[in-house]
């Protein structure tokens, strides 16, 4: 069977269009606001945040180090002019309740007949935690210090395929750092 | 004129294959002199070290933890896991007449940020942090 002109054109202007469509694909897509500071940013900073009376830098320093070490992560780098110490950690991620879930869910796959059941391997195995705390005199007052701590983490699972990764803003955890910091800078101090 | 448009989906198949090639991206694809103006600013309001403790301050703001720092040589490099992997290094550099000159570039995964918009949203943020950093508000 003869086909047309126009019929021709227009599966060729469809291709055109597909083939378009399939390249914009291979772009790299970039966010628009990826450096524009999100609304919820004094409410993050303030949780990030407090301000401790210590008698010197060293002393916060070191108090500041033991809490790390207390919480044991790895210090990775310090730089001491910019008040900067950054540390990390690696943990299990395992949790028996997903794991439950993923072993019944691999069951019910098996029961059906179906292939490629391996839900079991999408469960979290280790998150790799890294923390920021800088420490720098108080440029309002003296003798304190203002400590703000950044704290972020990837999950991996048991192929170690990125599961999740986000910024942790539990307020919960920072204030606790930031009492077993009191603490610590407490033992310091008390110390000397 | 019909044959041209047979060869359309032959000829969109060899345009895709041009994606799967990866060639060695080493010196990026921007101009340099072009990178260099959308990645800079002057400022000539603090020191360097006030600088680079705004230039902290501003990149904790964003939701970045720092990888490594150097105040002799003006060099913070940081990351952000949210969604994506952002990462950023910005350089702090004193200039003729008490300027100080801030550089950044960003990656998001394995994409350099060219955009123009980004940076300046970036600057925006900084030159708040300066302005707070010159007010002495912590």
């Amino acid at each position: 069977m003869r086909r047309t002109l126009p019929t021709l054109r227009k599966r060729g202007i469809g291709a055109l269009l597909l083939s378009m469509a399939m390249l914009w694909g291979c772009a790299a897509s970039i966010p628009k606001a990826a450096l524009r500071l999100p609304e919820s940013t004094l409410e993050v900073r303030a949780i990030q945040t407090r301000t401790l009376a210590a008698p010197s830098e060293s002393d916060i320093l070191a108090a500041t180090i033991a809490v790390l070490q207390d919480m044991e992560f790895n210090v990775d780098r310090i730089e001491k002019p910019l008040g900067v110490i950054t540390a990390s950690k690696v943990t299990d991620a395992d949790s028996t309740s997903e794991q439950t879930g993923l072993f019944f869910l691999d069951l019910l796959c098996a029961i059906g007949g179906g292939s490629g059941c391996g839900a079991m391997l999408t469960a979290q195995d280790d998150q790799h935690i890294t923390l920021t705390m800088v420490v720098l005199p108080s440029l309002a007052r003296s003798e304190e210090y203002t400590v703000r701590i950044t704290i972020q983490r990837v999950i991996y699972d048991k192929e170690d395929r990125i599961r999740v990764l986000e910024r942790i803003d539990n307020a919960e955890i920072y204030q606790q750092i930031f009492d077993n910091l009191r603490k610590s800078l407490f033992i310091q101090v008390g110390e000397l | 004129m019909s044959r041209s448009m047979q060869s359309l989906p032959i000829l969109s198949l060899l345009l895709l294959a041009a994606c799967a090639t990866t060639p060695p991206d080493v010196v990026g694809a921007g101009t340099q002199l072009e990178a260099r103006q959308i990645q800079t600013r002057e400022y000539d309001t603090l020191n360097k070290a006030m600088t680079m403790r705004s230039v902290v301050a501003t990149l904790q703001d964003l939701g970045f933890t720092i990888d490594q720092a150097d105040a002799d040589l003006g060099v913070v490099t940081a990351t952000r896991l949210h969604e994506y992997t952002m990462r950023m290094t910005v350089t702090v550099v004193e200039r003729e007449g008490q300027r100080i000159s801030v550089r950044a570039n960003a990656r998001i995964g394995e994409n350099s940020v060219t955009d123009a918009g980004t940076y300046q949203d970036f600057f925006v943020v900084l030159d708040k942090a300066m302005f707070l950093t010159l007010h002495k508000v912590d």
